[in-house]
């Protein structure tokens, strides 16, 4: 195995022109141990946690832009995320340990998803697009597009992914976990919610993105279509978790996780929709 | 009368050093000349095994692959000799060493360990100790799977059943579990000047090791030393044998250091758990909440070797009344050997899971009377004086009646919980 | 075999290692620092933590080229001119330790913390060893260790 620390974005790209079956490398949380236990074996490995330009959080008017290796500390730890974004700051402060929070990427997070991915949820809520780079040009894809079509909208051989970007909502973001433990679990369940109130209450804008409720982290649009235009009350929220559940019977029927999961994501859903009001 | 440690906080003597990291734990134990070991482990839980090593033999670098045919006594075990140091016909368990590959570094180990040809022919196993006690079940030793029984006979339950105003009847099941030690097994051997082999390991048992090297090897006694390390946490766990015959044996043939780690992966299968229980209660009060009878059934699965199953079980026998005065009480308590990982000591040995159905048998008993949790332990709990099943006669140190009162003082069990 | 410089408790090495290596072989086996423990190899124990450019790492989980330019700074660079860090003074101190193998690590997590946060809640604390596991003396303990530490820093 061949590996090199890069040290710029330009430099990575000719890497993964230049040779085959190139691994990228980040926080290496998720892709040590599969090496480890043999599940990939890259012929070349490419570091990109010392590039500069990957672990900046950048601020362009009412979009903002963190790049691939910008770790979940540096979210946390970031003002831009306070207010109305600290929903994103939440799923990123549950992830792992502060080991874990200190290495891990939110690029890694999300070219290697599994489907309990804590920061996906939020980042589907916020209409997050990626940005790919390769000398053949910039790719972006809608992050939930890239779950959904994963198979023709991968990252490719030769790609980088280099930022997230999305625009700044109007709503208030708000992200909530199931876990069988605080620290270094898993999500059993994941929920994110992003909602725009008016001043009667009224649901003027909302987004609502579930992990580890599917094959892929997605958004739940049934429930949403639901919820737009109604009032934010108790009975909208009863009625919204029958339509989930409506939604995750089908997706999930036969699971045997899924007699708990379909209890337990009650709480989750209501808790992360009185998150938005908070 | 002076005296310099009861009485005073006294700094543990090992604490310097494990602060600054510089306690040693076998695998920090680098030495001149130093060989690699790494084991082969069965795949499959039952079934015949053969070994082709000669691929993997010719790899460059590796220096011997130990199987079955180079123990001169292969056998070792803490009360039964029932284990093989290495399988030389049938494996009992997933995780049972089959051979030790020894090479200049851990690289080729793993290269070896591929290249090392397993033929299984596997049998119908067994993995419920229920099942296992059946005449028909699969034989785990070509003998009963029922390695131990354990009776308690005090008074007539049958007869004092009939007088009980509230019975409860259960069976409670609790799981195998992993005592998790933060320190994978690891351990260093090598020959010194005077032709002795020495094993440098964690361990519980330094003098046991001994005896189960020089058994293994068939070596006096005093030319194997065992020097213990700092020990990573052991929990019971490092009461049976792991890898120290493998080293002792590598070291002995190859006459080089040699050194073996565990990954995590590996110390869960190396070594033993506490046991799986299947616990049939039966409890009877009279109309006051007095414990009149009990009877309990239970089985403990020890998996594929006993190690120190007869004791455990009987241990937990011993405390199946839990700390209740009770005259009339018939308790079976029996080891049954399985396919499953092996069962040995954990914190508790046996004491630890009888609770779990005891107590709830209380607290049933409780509901049916219509009393409350702690009056009726109360009524029944053991004090100076009190006789327990097995006949023994608590004569002091028994504040059990005391601790329980402390305790509620601090608990809020009559505020009823906010729906959660 | 690839070329790295790295700091390692104040003390530049330049050496070469082979690509595969992970920072705690990088550790232990070409640097000799054996404070750094490894119990599971795949950053859920955190035996293995150090502190690399002032935060804690799974040192299981880099890569030994990823700490090329970096500042590491293990168990071993705790103590000054023979007097030991006050958390590791603490740790002895409280009766936090016993079969010691977690211990590095924690009070690595610990000494991280109170580098950037002095004066933690016990919410922090709690939070900042939460990727530590302990078998044997559990967490209360280091609880206890870490407020003895703030007292010794603050001179008492």
């Amino acid at each position: 195995m061949l590996a090199h620390q890069g040290k710029s974005v330009e430099e990575v790209l000719n890497l993964l022109t230049q040779y085959e079956n190139c691994k990228i490398i980040a926080g290496g949380t998720d892709l040590i141990i599969q090496m480890r236990e043999k599940r990939i074996s890259p012929a070349v490995l490419i570091d990109i946690s010392s590039i500069q330009e990957l672990k900046e959080i950048k601020v362009d008017g009412p979009f903002i832009e963190i790049g691939a290796a910008v770790t979940f500390t540096d979210i946390v730890e970031s003002p831009i995320f306070e207010g109305n974004l600290s929903g994103l700051k939440k799923a990123c402060r549950l992830v792992g340990s502060p080991q874990i929070r200190n290495a891990g990427t939110i690029g890694g997070n999300i070219v290697n998803a599994s489907p309990a991915a804590d920061s996906v949820p939020p980042l589907l809520c916020l209409n997050s697009i990626l940005v790919f780079r390769s000398f053949r040009g910039i790719r972006q894809v809608k992050l939930e597009d890239y779950f959904k079509y994963k198979q023709k909208l991968q990252i490719k051989e030769d790609e980088l992914l280099t930022a997230i970007r999305f625009r700044r909502p109007e709503g208030t973001l708000s992200f909530s976990k199931l876990g069988l433990r605080k620290a270094l679990a898993i999500s059993r369940i994941s929920m994110a919610a992003m909602v725009k109130l008016d001043e009667e209450g009224t649901i003027k804008d909302i987004a609502l993105a579930s992990g580890a409720l599917g094959k892929y982290p997605m958004r739940e649009r049934e429930v949403e279509e639901f919820l737009l235009g109604k009032q934010l009350d108790v009975n909208t929220v009863d009625e919204g978790l029958k339509i989930l559940r409506e939604a995750t019977d089908k997706r999930l029927a036969g699971r045997s996780s899924y007699p708990y999961k379909r209890r337990a994501v009650e709480r989750l859903f209501r808790e992360v929709l009185s998150g938005v009001v908070a | 009368m002076v005296l310099n440690v009861v009485g005073k906080r006294v700094p543990r003597i090992d604490a310097l050093s494990k602060v600054t990291g510089r306690a040693i734990y076998p695998q920090d134990i680098y030495m001149d000349n130093m060989a690699y070991g790494k084991t082969l482990r069965s795949e499959i839980a039952h079934g015949y095994v053969s070994l082709d090593t000669s691929e993997a033999e010719k790899i460059d670098g590796v220096l011997r692959i130990f199987t079955y045919k180079d123990v001169p006594k292969n056998e070792h075990g803490v009360v039964y000799k029932d284990h093989e140091v290495f399988i030389s016909k049938k494996v009992r368990r997933v995780g049972d060493p089959l051979a030790f590959v020894v090479a200049e570094n851990e690289k080729i180990c793993d290269l070896a360990l591929e290249k090392i040809k397993v033929t299984y022919e596997e049998l119908e196993g067994v993995f419920d100790p229920v099942e296992a006690m059946k005449e028909d079940a699969p034989k785990v030793h070509d003998k009963s799977n029922v390695l131990y029984h354990f009776k308690i006979r005090k008074g007539n339950v049958e007869e004092a059943f009939k007088r009980c105003y509230a019975i409860v009847e259960n069976t409670y099941k609790v799981h195998m579990v992993d005592h998790a030690f933060l320190q994978p097994e690891a351990g260093v051997a090598y020959v010194d000047e005077e032709g002795n082999i020495v094993v440098m390991v964690a361990t519980q048992y330094p003098h046991y090791d001994r005896e189960e090297i020089a058994n293994a090897l068939q070596v006096p006694v005093e030319r194997v030393r065992v020097i213990n390390t700092n020990v990573g946490g052991a929990f019971g766990a490092r009461e049976d044998i792991t890898l120290q015959i493998h080293l002792a044996l590598a070291a002995k043939e190859l006459k080089r250091p040699i050194k073996t780690v565990y990954s995590r992966e590996e110390s869960f299968l190396a070594h033993c758990k506490r046991h799986a229980m299947v616990m049939k209660y039966k409890t009877g009060a009279d109309k006051d909440g007095k414990l009149l009878a009990m009877e309990a059934e239970i089985i403990g699965d020890t998996g594929a070797y006993a190690s120190w199953a007869a004791n455990v079980m009987r241990k937990a026998g011993v405390h199946a009344t839990g700390p209740y005065y009770i005259p009339n009480v018939k308790v079976d308590s029996y080891a049954v050997y399985t396919n499953n990982p092996f069962a040995g000591a954990m914190r508790g040995f046996g004491a630890t899971q009888v609770p779990i159905a005891h107590e709830q048998q209380m607290d049933m008993l409780a509901e049916k009377l219509g009393m409350d949790p702690v009056t009726i332990r109360l009524k029944n709990i053991f004090k100076k004086g009190s006789v327990t099943a097995t006949g023994q006669v608590l004569t002091e140190g028994v504040p059990l009646e005391e601790c329980l009162i402390k305790a509620i003082e601090g608990f809020t069990f009559n505020i009823k919980r906010e729906e959660a | 075999m690839i070329d790295i410089r790295l700091t390692v408790n104040g003390k530049e090495y330049s050496l070469s290692i082979e690509e595969d290596k992970r920072l705690i072989d990088v550790l232990r086996e070409d640097l000799g620092f054996i404070g750094v423990m490894e119990g599971c190899g795949e950053g859920e124990c955190g035996a293995c933590t150090v502190i690399m450019d002032g935060k804690t790492v799974n040192s299981c989980l880099v890569m030994g080229f990823q700490a090329n330019g970096k500042n590491i700074i293990t168990i071993e660079g705790l103590a000054k001119d023979g007097k030991l860090d006050p958390v590791q003074q603490a740790f002895i101190d409280v009766g936090a330790v016993q079969c010691g193998f977690c211990i590095p690590g924690a009070i690595l997590s610990i000494r991280a913390l109170l580098n950037e946060n002095p004066k933690p809640t016990e919410e922090e604390i709690r939070e900042s060893i939460s990727g530590n596991l302990c078998r044997c003396t559990g967490y209360n303990k280091m609880l206890e260790a870490v407020e003895r530490a703030r007292r010794y820093e603050n001179g008492a």
